[in-house]
Order: structure tokens, then C-alpha cells, then sequence
């Protein structure tokens, strides 16, 4: 190693390094570090182009979008892209589908949260008559494609009369229909050590208690991960909102982006960007407060065991 | 601007009176009727951009302040998500009372019984070009009303035209003038502009082809009219243009997605129709754009012909089938519907309306071209066989197999013959 070094070194900048060999392992750790860190930001630079992208182009006139321009910066830098981002669409201003897309994103979360941590507690604490039987249907349903089940579902909501309202977008979360946060959750209590229910059920906790007390606390990581992901997925969902509602006041962002593109006419792809980034920050505010959670829940788990 | 408050309070009434309707069991063969006290609400929904939410936004407010009796209710989605939601509802029964519409789709709907035969409502039609009803009919009835037309034409930027130093085509051209027109181009832009795409791609394109042969791209039966000959002959009218300048790559097309190669200032032409101007404009930043007739080896037979670009149409299922003939009525005939979309839907279709309505600018280019090809004008093709949409995305797609040289004419025309005609089995 040090052999190598040397010549590369000494042929470079370092005044004295014949005699000094600490100095010398020091230079080629620096050297090992900086090709290493020369390498991530490339590939960082890789991973984080399509967002310099995005943002960059939010930017631009709509005529140096795609197509033919390359260049990542234009000279005709404004702001018109959002302010027309802004204005909203027949009538509708943005604000109201960012309202919506928070009222659903919300939703989901607490919906999923609270009726997923109860499904799973059940399936992995109680032993109640047909519980294999039970979860092998809910592992099932995570194999059912969700286009499968899009038209029987729509009758369904249609025939009940809640069509173009948001029951039939929370509706499952409440149910813990979303079997994979169930599943993940399960998976998670499994790991948590049965000597604590058994401590507290000798101290004469029931179900409610335990779950309350002992499990609820101890499940922290997995609660955020599941409220990181269901905010996501609900903030991105398109076909649902797309399907069930009818009426533009009730739209959330996804349904307005699309508006801005059509091939049909003529696409302004300016203010779709624009649009994009402002709709992508609630979501990096959410991940970035929640996700040390995520971080800190693993690390202390070890102490609890 | 309809505030919330106004509105919810028209879905409350609208829904209160359409239940107060309904528990009286009042109804006729000609559905519920409103009161402008009690007025009935339908639904409309349509596909587009903000320019068209808002414009529709505008058209109706005006609709319903000259019929108390109606409220409409508006939703829109982009043109994808239209036909998903669409699809659904259809399998729900629960479609809007009335849509836009595109051509594509309306033979699918109108024989699964889906929409409503217009025929049998009262909608005037008396100021639309008779050659052009027929576009949205099936076996009679009627299932459509076209709202606006729009032609096949030559696109052209005269500017880059000018800094080549080419003279502006007059659209007397037959394919062999068109195509030095396009190799020209090709060459003096040196790699960086081209002459245009491969118009033989476009299924549209080939359709105007073979009427300009006398034709017929589908027989009565719903099988196709033309040979294999035919289309060998169709594609092989650019086989010296391909990989040269005057023709686009494939490669370079697909990178310049989703803009077309000529609103990305690649090309100097495009042939396509009419109505996409406004698109052109925006993607590429152009001055101003020109439109031309399309070639023909035959000069009095262009082939040419108005293409309902959307059409009204109503479900089956409607309760409130006056009042969504009256909406219909309203936003194909209305003046002022006209001045309010100008020609953002295409081209109006009825004389009433496209009369009652100035056009500027590059509307007005657009009219003066439909206008340009009044003579030249023949009927248009019948709505277009179910799984049309599939032949159409196939055409395109053999033909950049085509470009790519993964094909020749011959295996082009086999293989696109092979899936046309079981697809065409397979909804017989």
C-alpha cells in the first residue's frame, strides 16, 4: 500500500514525506477518501439531477421545457410559472386542492395508524379461533391487483351514494384494508418480546392496557414508518380521487397537475413543474420531521429487549 | 365566480328537487323537468386543460343564467384519466348526464347502449354542414353532435423556412414535390433541422391517401377496404427519405418526448391537424406558424375532410333528458359560447355559432384554412370501428419499427395486417 503511495505522493505536493510514515498513511487515507467521496457525489449528482431538473425548469418559460433544450439554466428566469401555478383551475383556486390533498393525506394517516396497530395487535397477540385462517385472507388481498377490484368497488360506493365524497377514500384506511401496514406491523410486534405482555397481564392489564401502554410505545418505528408511507401514498394517489370524485372544489393536487398537460391542446409544462415542487415540499417537511423517528426507534430498540 | 357557498347551495337545491321530483314520481318519456325555483341539476364533464376549465366555466355561468330552470354541474379531468373514469362509471351506470366526447370512443359507448340516441330529443341542428352529422351516427341514430371540426394540413414556420432560404410552399403539391420539399429542408438544415416526421406514420395521413384513390378505408361490415398492396405502396412513398435528413430519426423523436419534434423546433413541418396550432405555439415558441392542404397526386381530390374534433353526447341513463338536450343545444349553436372558446374546441361546427364568432390571430388562420378547403370537402369517414384506437397506435408503431430499419415495407405491412385483422376478428 504505503509502496504504492509514495511515488504518487512525492511526485505531488507533500514537502517531506520519505521519513515520516504516519504521514504517509495518512495522505493515502486522504486520497482513498477523497476518490470515495469524489464517487458519491457523482452518483449523487446522478440521483439528484431529475430534481435539479425539476426545479430548475419551474423556472423557465414553457418554450425551454423538453424537447430540444438541454441547457440546465435558462436566462429568462421567472417566477411567471408559479404565479400561474397559483391562479388555480376554472375557478378553483390551488390552495383549496393543497387543503384537500391535506385532508386526505391526514386522514389516511390517522385512519391507518389507529386501524392498522389494532388489526395487528390482534393478529399477533390474541389467539382467537380461525386467526391463521384470517391472516392468510389479509396476505391475500395484498396479492388482489388494485385494478381487480376498481369497478365491483365503485358499485358498490355508487349504490350507497357516496360517490364524490371522501368516505370512499378513507373508508379503508379506518378498516385497516391496506393489509401491507397490518402485515408490516404484525411482523414488528412479533419481534417485541412476549415476557412484557405476560409482566403486565400478571399485574392484571387486559387487551387494552397492553396495547395502550406497552405495545403502542414499543411499536414508535414502525408507527412512523407506516404514517411516512400512507402520507406519501395517499398525497400521490391519483385513480381514487380520479374515480370517486366528481366535483373540481373537492380535487386534490394530483388531479390538478394533470390539467396543465393535455395533448390535445396545448400543455404548460412551466406550471406543471412549478406545481410539482410546491407540491412536493409538505411532502420533504413531513419525511424530514418524521423520519429521525424512524432512525432513533431502531437505535433504542436494542435497550428495551 | 361561483363561490362555495353559492355552490353548495345549488347542489342542495338540485339534489332536494331532484328527490322532491322523483318522490312525487313525476316523469314523461322526455325526463324531469326544473322550475326556476326548483331548478334540476345535471352533470357535465369534460376533458382538458385550465384554458378549457375555464373557458367551460364561463359557458356554462352564461347557460345558466339564460335558463333558470338548469343548474349544471361541471367536473373535468386530462384526456388519460377521462376515459379510465369513463370506463368505471359505465360499468356503475352511472355516467355524467352530459359529456364531451371524442370519436374515437363513440361506437364503443353508442353499441353497449350507453348514450343516449339525440334523435330523439330536441336539438337543432339545421346550421351544421350535412356532410358532417353523419360522424355521430351509428346504425341511424344519432349519438353525438359535433361541437367543432377540424382538417388535416400541412404545418409550416416560415420563419425557419426563410433562414434556410426556402420559398413558401402554396399546398399545390403532389407527394413527389412534397417529399424534395422535405428533402430539401433536410439538406440545407445540415442535421440540425429537419424536413418533418414520417408523414406515412400517421394513420390519418394514409386514410386521406386512400381517398385520394377512391378507397374506402372500412367496408360497411366493419372490415377493412384496403390491400396490402395499398399500404406497401403508402409506405414505401418515403423509403428514400427514411434516414436521411429530410425525415426525423425515430431515436431523436423519442428523446425530444413529450414534445413533438416540430413544437421542440426540430422540424419545419408537421403534418397533422388543424386544431393542434395552438399546442405548436406554445411548445415552441414560434412567431407565427402556417397552414397548407396536404399533398395529392390527384389536385382535385385532396381526399380532405372535417373531422368532428369533439362531440356532445348525453347518457342513456339521464333523468333529465330536456335539460341535457338544451345544454347540448346550447353550447354547439350559441353565439357566445362560440366568442367564449373561439376555436380552442376546433373549428365551430355550426354556422350559427362559427358566424357569431370573431376570430383573431391564429384562430383566425385556422378558419381561414377550413375555409380554404371548403371545395375540396367530401364526407366524413363514419365513426371509426371498435379497438379503432389500437390499428391507429399499431400503424404508428410499425411505422417507427420502420425507421428504426427493424423492418421492411414488406414485414411492416404483414405485420400490421396480421394484428389488424385478428383485432378486427376479435370484436366482430
Amino acid at each position: 500500500m504505503t509502496t504504492t503511495a509514495t511515488p504518487v505522493t512525492s511526485t505531488s505536493s507533500s514537502p517531506a514525506p520519505a521519513y515520516n510514515p504516519k504521514s504517509e498513511s495518512t495522505t493515502a487515507k486522504r486520497i482513498k477518501s477523497a476518490i470515495f467521496h469524489i464517487i458519491a457525489l457523482a452518483l449523487v449528482a446522478m440521483v439528484l439531477y431529475p430534481a435539479l431538473w425539476m426545479i430548475t425548469s419551474a423556472f423557465k418559460p414553457n418554450s425551454e421545457i423538453g424537447g430540444a433544450n438541454n441547457a440546465l439554466w435558462s436566462n429568462n428566469f421567472s417566477f411567471d410559472n408559479f404565479a400561474t401555478a397559483m391562479e388555480g383551475i376554472g375557478g378553483v383556486s390551488t390552495l383549496t386542492f393543497f387543503t384537500n390533498s391535506l385532508i386526505l393525506a391526514v386522514g389516511a394517516v390517522v385512519g391507518t395508524v389507529l386501524s392498522a396497530s389494532i388489526s395487528a395487535y390482534a393478529f399477533a397477540r390474541i389467539n382467537f379461533p380461525g386467526r391463521g385462517l384470517f391472516f392468510g385472507m389479509m396476505i391475500a388481498t395484498l396479492l388482489l391487483p388494485f385494478h381487480v377490484v376498481i369497478i365491483p368497488q365503485y358499485i358498490v360506493f355508487q349504490q350507497l351514494g357516496l360517490v364524490d365524497t371522501y368516505v370512499p377514500l378513507l373508508i379503508g384506511k379506518f378498516l385497516a384494508a391496506d393489509a401491507f401496514f397490518v402485515f408490516l406491523m404484525v411482523q414488528f410486534m412479533r419481534g417485541l418480546p412476549a415476557e412484557l405482555d405476560e409482566a403486565a397481564r400478571i399485574d392484571g392489564a387486559g387487551h387494552v392496557r397492553i396495547f395502550g401502554s406497552i405495545m403502542l410505545p414499543l411499536m414508535k418505528p414502525a408507527l412512523i414508518s407506516t404514517s411516512i408511507f400512507s402520507f406519501i401514498w395517499s398525497w400521490n394517489d391519483f385513480l381514487g380521487p380520479l374515480l370517486y370524485l366528481n366535483t373540481p372544489e373537492k380535487y386534490p393536487l394530483p388531479l390538478a397537475l394533470r390539467l396543465f398537460v393535455d395533448q390535445t391542446q396545448s400543455s404548460d409544462y412551466g406550471a406543471m413543474i412549478a406545481m410539482s415542487v410546491l407540491a412536493l415540499l409538505p411532502v420533504l417537511v413531513f419525511f424530514l420531521v418524521f423520519q429521525r423517528y424512524i432512525v432513533e426507534g431502531v437505535s433504542t430498540q436494542g435497550l428495551k429487549g | 365566480m361561483i363561490d362555495r357557498r353559492k355552490f353548495l347551495t345549488t347542489v342542495a337545491l338540485g339534489t332536494a328537487s331532484a328527490a322532491f321530483l322523483s318522490a312525487c314520481g313525476q316523469s314523461s318519456s322526455s325526463g324531469q323537468a326544473g322550475t326556476a325555483d326548483k331548478p334540476v341539476t345535471i352533470t357535465y364533464t369534460w376533458w382538458g386543460n385550465d384554458d378549457r376549465a375555464e373557458r367551460t366555466r364561463k359557458a356554462i355561468a352564461l347557460f345558466e343564467s339564460k335558463n333558470p330552470d338548469i343548474k349544471v354541474n361541471g367536473n373535468f379531468s386530462d384526456f388519460a384519466g377521462y376515459w379510465q373514469k369513463r370506463a368505471t362509471e359505465a360499468a356503475g351506470g352511472g355516467l355524467p348526464d352530459v359529456m364531451q366526447w371524442d370519436l374515437s370512443y363513440l361506437r364503443d359507448y353508442g353499441q353497449r347502449n350507453q348514450l343516449l340516441d339525440l334523435g330523439t330529443v330536441k336539438i337543432n341542428t339545421d346550421a351544421f354542414e350535412k356532410s358532417l352529422l353523419p360522424s355521430g351516427q351509428i346504425r341511424g341514430k344519432t349519438y353525438g353532435i359535433p361541437t367543432s371540426t377540424n382538417a388535416f394540413a400541412v404545418y409550416y414556420d416560415p420563419a425557419k423556412l426563410a433562414s434556410l432560404g426556402i420559398a413558401e410552399p402554396d399546398g399545390s403539391w403532389n407527394y413527389k414535390e412534397f417529399n424534395a420539399f422535405l428533402a430539401e429542408v433536410g439538406a440545407k438544415g445540415n442535421g440540425t433541422l429537419f424536413g418533418g416526421t414520417d408523414y406515412t406514420g400517421i394513420w390519418w395521413n394514409f386514410n386521406i391517401w386512400l381517398r385520394q384513390n377512391n378507397i374506402k378505408a372500412f367496408t360497411d361490415e366493419g372490415k377493412l377496404g384496403f390491400s396490402k398492396d395499398d399500404l406497401k405502396k403508402w409506405w414505401n412513398l418515403t423509403a428514400d427519405l427514411r434516414g436521411t435528413g429530410a425525415i426525423v430519426g425515430e431515436d431523436k423523436a423519442t428523446q425530444l418526448l413529450p414534445k413533438s419534434p416540430f413544437g421542440s423546433n426540430v422540424t419545419a413541418t408537421e403534418v397533422t391537424w388543424d386544431n393542434f396550432m395552438a399546442g405548436y405555439l406554445a411548445d415552441s415558441g414560434a412567431k407565427e406558424l402556417k397552414l397548407v392542404p396536404v399533398p395529392s397526386d390527384d389536385q382535385d381530390n385532396l381526399g380532405l375532410f372535417l373531422k368532428p374534433s369533439m362531440l356532445m353526447v348525453a347518457s342513456a341513463k339521464t333523468k333529465y333528458k330536456d335539460a341535457a338536450a338544451r345544454f347540448i343545444d346550447f353550447m354547439v349553436n350559441d353565439p357566445e359560447v362560440g366568442q367564449i372558446f373561439k376555436t380552442s374546441r376546433g373549428v365551430p361546427a355550426s354556422k350559427t355559432q362559427r358566424d357569431g364568432t370573431t376570430f383573431e390571430g391564429t384562430d383566425k388562420l385556422v378558419v381561414d384554412y377550413e375555409k380554404s378547403i371548403e371545395k375540396y370537402l367530401k364526407d366524413a369517414p363514419e365513426p371509426p370501428i371498435v379497438g379503432f384506437g389500437t390499428l391507429e397506435s399499431t400503424f404508428k408503431r410499425v411505422t417507427q419499427d420502420l425507421n428504426y430499419g427493424k423492418l421492411t415495407v414488406d414485414g411492416a405491412v404483414d405485420a400490421w395486417f396480421k394484428e389488424a385483422e385478428d383485432l378486427i376478428k376479435q370484436n366482430a
